[in-house]
């Protein structure tokens, strides 16, 4: 470990400012991408409790916010949607873990464009801040539900001659900049991280050695690119409706409001796959330390992904069922969608086999990473029902539809992405966290999590429609034991955002006061923890040549420890 | 910080930095303007009569010239970077093409002062909004690409290696051959239709 070779060229940046602010180490921009994540993510939480409040109690004040009128509880709903999908949910699993990752995993110094990936984390921020500002302009935020379907979603029934100023700083069209700006910030990461992992790898490091995560957050951000393309479109042409007055989307005008519903779907429902990949990469890492065991049928886990990432892009219109599409492509989009289990269901069975059979060591990251499994499996299989669009027809619209994808979204973005948090805090803050702390997290989340949203799918299935604020106005449908259950989920989500402070105190208390962490705490054979913890500005003291597969666990070839680290020059036995 | 890896380990880099990111983000440019053609074409299949017949015929021919022009800015471009085989070539090319790429920008904003003199506007009907936004997209592109090769006449004029300039040189070039090449979809489609 002689510094004289150190693999960064520069110097480490000396002052505050540009060593945790300005910075274009991709770990300040990794670990800055998921503190804003968070935060979003708090301001989120805050509008689902408030909604979720007046559902349990219509009418009654809300604790720590007064009443909600019919409006602000559309505005909530819509913003709450808006801002976990694409500000919660693509820092912290995408920008966040990419930029984290993928450099150190791959043993490399800092991205392809570090400068360019500054530069994403600011205009992401500025996006956060106009989403943030348009819940105080004039006549509130968007609030035509989070997909924003014109006509709702432009304003005032498509005024065909706004003032334009008033049109741009309105909730609407603040929302749609602000998505615009997302988009490009993500774009810019996305092409970051690919370039990186295809030009920057150690050497030694050939694809079929690159940690399952890095894999999956490269096939994401390939999948994102090729999708974002048309909601980008969209998106220009929904602003153009707004602020200047075309008539894209309006049929009187001879446009037509399907049309966005087709080019935000196209995007829409691959990401869904862009935010679950990276998540399942996480859990491949996880469950395969925590086993002591070679994640089972790598290759295949690789190819599945690769499917998936190709069907993803032609299942969209199933989210269109009772738009009045075509019954005959309905029945096309239908069969692709209910396909596009298959190869999810090969993921998890290799998932399963790697559990199979190891030594497993229920540490705090595994039972996150156990904890996701289950709960996507029930995510994963309610969504073979909505794929089918007989099905779909009765359901769409209710609470069947609201459990079933947060059952899919809730453990890809949060028990993703505390997974991934406990696993590799040691390794990006030099401290430990508290164990206690964190299984107490860990089971109030899972358990509350499932009170939320277990007994939604039995109200969605009698029929409750998702967009009705007040239930007493129709006593035909709220009957018992339907309105205990919306009581249950309102006390078990409250019980969900509480339980999120002990994260909060946890991460924090160990910040200041936690053990210094080890380098390698877990045993891991992959390249972040065969350095410092945290490591240096440039990640490795020398330069990591790569000998072996990421996942060499139970190695009888070593003495003191069970697992070959990557970077180990050692014969491997042909077993 | 390549020298601190052994040289038999060293991977060659079978595409740089620069053009590999630039090929991603064309990539994701063609979906952009896929999005906006896909949804141009199914309004055009389901509308009757667009354009209708009220409205002022487009300027067909001086578009096919305009055309043209940016044909021969495409070929400019590629004598340009076929040419370039030292530091000092000649950057006479380079400079034909900046000056073909502002003739086309502003013929096109000519026809659209005409356009717009006649009463055809956003406002006019889905066709006047779909034809302002595809070739205003468009324009917005020729305008990024010119910039782009401003840039880099720019940092040639400055001495960097060569392998370097000519790194810049395919990079910059990709971005304006992709401005070129998607025009002709986007004249057959808007213009001949």
């Amino acid at each position: 470990m002689e510094p004289s070779t150190s693999t960064h060229a520069h110097h480490p940046p000396q002052s505050f400012l540009s060593k945790y602010v300005f910075s274009s180490d991709h770990k300040v921009v990794g670990i800055q991408y998921t503190l804003t994540g968070l935060a979003m993510a708090a301001v989120g939480g805050f509008l689902a409790y408030v909604f979720r409040y007046n559902l349990a109690y219509p009418g009654s004040p809300i604790p720590l916010f007064g009443e909600l009128s019919a409006q602000q509880y559309n505005e909530f709903v819509t913003c709450h949607g808006l801002i976990m999908v694409l500000w919660v949910a693509m820092p912290v699993i995408i920008s966040g873990l990419g930029n984290l990752l993928i450099p150190i995993q791959i043993g490399t110094d800092d991205m392809a464009f570090p400068t360019l990936n500054m530069m994403s984390y600011w205009v992401f921020l500025l996006s956060c801040i106009i989403l943030l500002a348009s819940f105080f302009v004039p006549g509130g935020s968007a609030a035509g539900g989070w997909t924003m379907y014109p006509p709702l979603s432009a304003n005032a029934y498509h005024n065909t001659n706004p003032d334009f100023w008033t049109a741009l700083f309105s909730g609407n069209s603040l929302v749609i900049i602000a998505l615009a700006l997302e988009f490009v910030s993500m774009l810019m990461g996305g092409i970051n991280f690919i370039v990186t992992t295809i030009n920057k790898r150690a050497p030694g490091m050939t694809p079929m050695r690159v940690p399952v995560v890095v894999w999956m957050l490269n096939i994401a951000s390939v999948m994102f690119m090729f999708a974002v393309g048309p909601v980008f479109a969209g998106a220009v042409l929904l602003l153009l409706d707004n602020v200047i007055g075309t008539g894209f989307y309006d049929p009187a005008r001879g446009g037509d409001p399907i049309l966005f519903e087709h080019l935000f779907w196209f995007f829409g429902h691959p990401e869904v796959y862009v935010l679950l990949l990276p998540s399942l990469g996480v859990i491949a890492e996880i469950i395969s330390v925590f086993s002591r065991k070679p994640i089972f049928a790598y290759k295949t886990i690789i190819y599945l992904s690769l499917v998936s990432a190709v069907l993803s892009v032609m299942v969209w219109a199933h989210h269109q069922f009772v738009s009045g599409i075509d019954p005959r492509m309905a029945t096309f989009f239908s069969v692709g969608t209910i396909i596009i289990s298959i190869p999810f269901a090969g993921i998890f069975l290799s998932y399963m086999a790697t559990l199979w059979g190891g030594s497993i060591r229920f540490t705090v990251p595994m039972l996150w990473a156990i904890g996701f499994i289950g709960v996507f499996l029930i995510g994963g299989l309610t969504g073979l029902f909505l794929g089918s669009n007989t099905f779909d027809i009765y359901v769409h619209g209710t609470y069947f539809v609201i459990a079933h994808f947060h059952y899919t979204l809730f453990p890809i973005v949060f028990l993703g992405f505390f997974a991934a948090f406990y696993f590799w805090f040691p390794k990006f803050t030099g401290k430990t966290l508290n164990v206690t702390l964190g299984k107490l997290h860990f089971w109030l989340t899972f358990f509350s999590f499932n009170g939320t949203f277990f007994v939604l799918f039995f109200n969605g299935l009698a029929g409750q429609h998702r967009r009705i604020n007040d239930y007493t106005l129709f006593p035909s449908i709220m009957q018992e034991p339907y309105i205990t259950f919306q009581k249950v989920a309102t006390i078990s989500a409250i019980i969900l955002i509480l339980s999120q402070f002990i994260f909060l105190f946890n991460f924090i208390y160990s910040l200041i006061k936690g053990k210094k962490a080890v380098n390698n705490p877990w045993n891991s054979s992959t390249l972040e923890w065969q350095t410092d913890s945290p490591p240096p500005h440039g990640n490795f003291h020398t330069y990591p040549v790569v000998y072996h597969g990421a996942y060499d666990y139970s190695m009888p070839e070593m003495k003191e420890v069970d697992f070959v680290p990557q970077n180990l020059p050692l014969e491997k036995k042909t077993i | 910080m390549d020298t601190s890896v052994p040289l038999h380990l060293q991977q060659r880099k079978f595409v740089s930095n620069g053009m590999l990111a630039m090929i991603f983000f064309l990539a994701a440019e063609i979906m952009f303007f896929a999005g906006l053609i896909s949804a141009y074409i199914v309004n055009r299949s389901v509308a009757d009569g667009m354009p209708s017949i009220q409205q002022p015929r487009l300027p067909v021919e001086i578009t096919a010239v305009n055309t043209l022009l940016l044909i021969i800015s495409f070929a400019t471009l590629l004598i340009f970077s076929k040419k370039f085989k030292s530091a000092n070539s000649s950057r006479l090319f380079l400079l034909l093409t900046i000056f073909l790429g502002l003739i086309f920008l502003s013929v096109q904003g000519n026809e659209w002062v005409k356009l717009l003199r006649f009463g055809f506007s956003t406002h006019t009907s889905i066709y006047g909004a779909f034809f302002y936004t595809l070739i205003g997209a468009h324009a917005a592109h020729v305008m990024i690409g010119l910039i782009l090769l401003l840039y880099l006449f720019l940092k040639l004029q400055k001495s960097t290696s060569f392998d370097n300039a000519k790194n810049k040189i395919a990079v910059c070039s990709l971005y304006w051959y992709f401005v070129v090449g998607i025009w002709p979809v986007l004249y057959v489609l808007v213009y001949l239709n």
